[in-house]
């Protein structure tokens, strides 16, 4: 399953000479937004990020007032770390992996619009904190507790069914995608895909199934699985193509089997 | 470990139970009856008989109709409230029929509270006063007479078309919360499934409302002729 079905690699034939980009901007926490427009020398080849850092080198908007350089998150900048999701063009993504050339055929025209994420709390610019989602892993025990003191001997078998659904989960670098295009997402409503599809890895875990009963329990809380309203949004957005409903279908069913009508056979 | 169930977990999971199995077996009951007045007046009043000749008739409809009709619209029109719609950046057609279902469901909250305040209580001044409830002989004449409005016709399709997507697609919702679909492809089946019912039951429903205008509904009378049977009268049953 590949990983960048959503990166066109389209090439402009008739490039502009400069590309706009139009950009939400928020001095800090609860501070109101404003939009700044800049431009661009188009290149070829160029990405949200490479853009970003030649705004940053003259921070100038086009109505020539000079201001401070636009701030974002980035790291590793071939999709694999998560830390650069911004909302482009209203679509929520990974900025490094957001091709110029690709947004403009898309839109017939020179603008780029950028919006730091909305169901996070916004720093600066389009920098923002996601702090809850590691929360979210905390309260569905989202790891396996292997302590002891004495050696335990070789882990338990795994099919390389197990194994390779398994690994497709393990994929998740907690971007934010998911949560940002689920319609029924926001602080303290719903724990969202993410986490839900993290506790599916570890319940399908030999040895983390010992504690299923425990991240179904942290899924069962106000904000848990129940409050999935099956956009399916996740699944489209989702850089890594992480089979997200089927995690939450599938620990759905861990839910009823265990915990509505574990009863029956206790 | 104790299994813990939060509230919200709790009224989600009834929420989905009373969508399907006291609302949505009844609505099949309901289509059903409404059906019959395709064969004319004699037929249709003769099924609503019936229907009030059901034993515990009013404990049936308390809590196996208001009770769980009240609770299902309530927390859906709350659970509506929660939606912070996207359709426009995240035009996909899950993410349509997400909002669908909550658009039906709050027609339905509003259509629903008419429909019962129109024939089963008869309670709207300027409309229908005679309640279909206990008057079985009349029900056909009552609906007939109201559907000579143009809007009220026009109220009913769409009240059954809402009707019959969210019970349509309700059913995939139901199957996949409940962990009985998993896979994508089981989905994509169950959503074709559900959508075939969601024709089925607004084709059949809305024929149905014209069933009241016009004998046999949209379709060709000949269709209907044949299966008109007069019902013999039955003497009372002897002790």
């Amino acid at each position: 399953m590949s990983t960048n079905e959503h990166i066109h690699k389209q090439k402009l034939t008739d490039p502009p000479k400069t590309v706009k980009f139009k950009i939400q901007r928020r001095e800090k926490e609860g501070a109101d937004s404003h939009w700044e427009t800049f431009e661009v020398a188009y290149r070829r080849n160029m990405n949200v990020i490479s853009a970003l850092m030649e705004i940053r080198k003259n921070p100038v908007t086009t109505d020539g007032k000079e201001t401070t350089p636009p701030v974002w998150d980035m790291s590793c900048l071939e999709q694999v770390c998560g830390i650069c999701t911004m909302v482009i063009n209203g679509r929520v993504r990974q900025s490094c992996s957001a091709l110029i050339d690709d947004l403009l055929v898309a839109t017939g025209g020179n603008t780029v619009t950028l919006q730091p994420m909305t169901k996070f709390p916004n720093v600066r610019d389009l920098k923002v904190d996601r702090t809850r989602m590691f929360e979210h892993l905390k309260q569905v025990n989202a790891w396996i507790d292997l302590d002891g003191s004495y050696d335990l001997g070789p882990g338990p078998h795994i099919s390389s069914e197990v194994a390779h659904e398994r690994y497709v989960y393990s994929r998740c670098m907690t971007c934010g995608c998911c949560l940002e295009a689920c319609p029924q997402y926001s602080e303290n409503q719903y724990i969202g895909p993410q986490a839900i599809a993290q506790a599916r890895l570890f319940n399908m875990h030999p040895v983390g199934k010992t504690e299923m009963d425990e991240r179904l329990n942290g899924l069962m809380e106000e904000n848990g699985i129940a409050n999935c309203g099956n956009a399916q949004n996740c699944l489209q957005v989702c850089p890594m193509s992480i089979p997200l409903p089927r995690a939450i279908y599938e620990t759905n069913r861990d839910i009823t089997v265990n915990s509505l009508f574990g009863w029956l056979k206790r | 470990m104790a299994i813990k169930f939060s509230t919200t977990f709790l009224l989600r999971k009834l929420h989905q139970v009373t969508g399907i199995v006291p609302l949505g077996m009844f609505y099949f009951v309901h289509i059903y009856t409404n059906v019959t007045a395709m064969n004319g007046p004699k037929v249709f009043n003769d099924h609503v008989q019936d229907i009030h000749d059901i034993p515990f008739l009013l404990f049936i409809e308390v809590f196996g109709i208001f009770l769980p009709l009240a609770y299902h619209s309530i927390y859906g029109v709350l659970i509506s409230g929660e939606a912070k719609v996207n359709v426009l950046s995240y035009p996909y057609a899950r993410n349509w029929f997400y909002l669908f279902q909550r658009i039906t469901g709050g027609f339905l909250f509003f259509f629903l509270l008419f429909h019962l305040l129109n024939f089963r209580f008869g309670l709207i001044p300027g409309l229908n006063m005679t309640p279909v409830a206990g008057h079985a002989q009349e029900a056909f004449s009552i609906v007939s007479t109201e559907f000579q409005k143009g809007w009220i016709v026009v109220v009913y399709i769409l009240g059954v078309l809402a009707t019959a997507w969210h019970l349509g697609y309700g059913f995939f919702l139901f199957v996949v919360d409940w962990g009985f679909v998993i896979s994508e492809k089981a989905q994509k089946l169950t959503i074709k499934a559900a959508l075939v019912l969601a024709l089925l039951l607004g084709l059949v429903g809305v024929n149905a409302v014209f069933a009241f205008v016009r004998p046999c509904g949209l379709l060709p009378q000949s269709l209907c002729e044949s299966s008109h049977v007069k019902r013999t009268p039955t003497a009372p049953a002897r002790f």
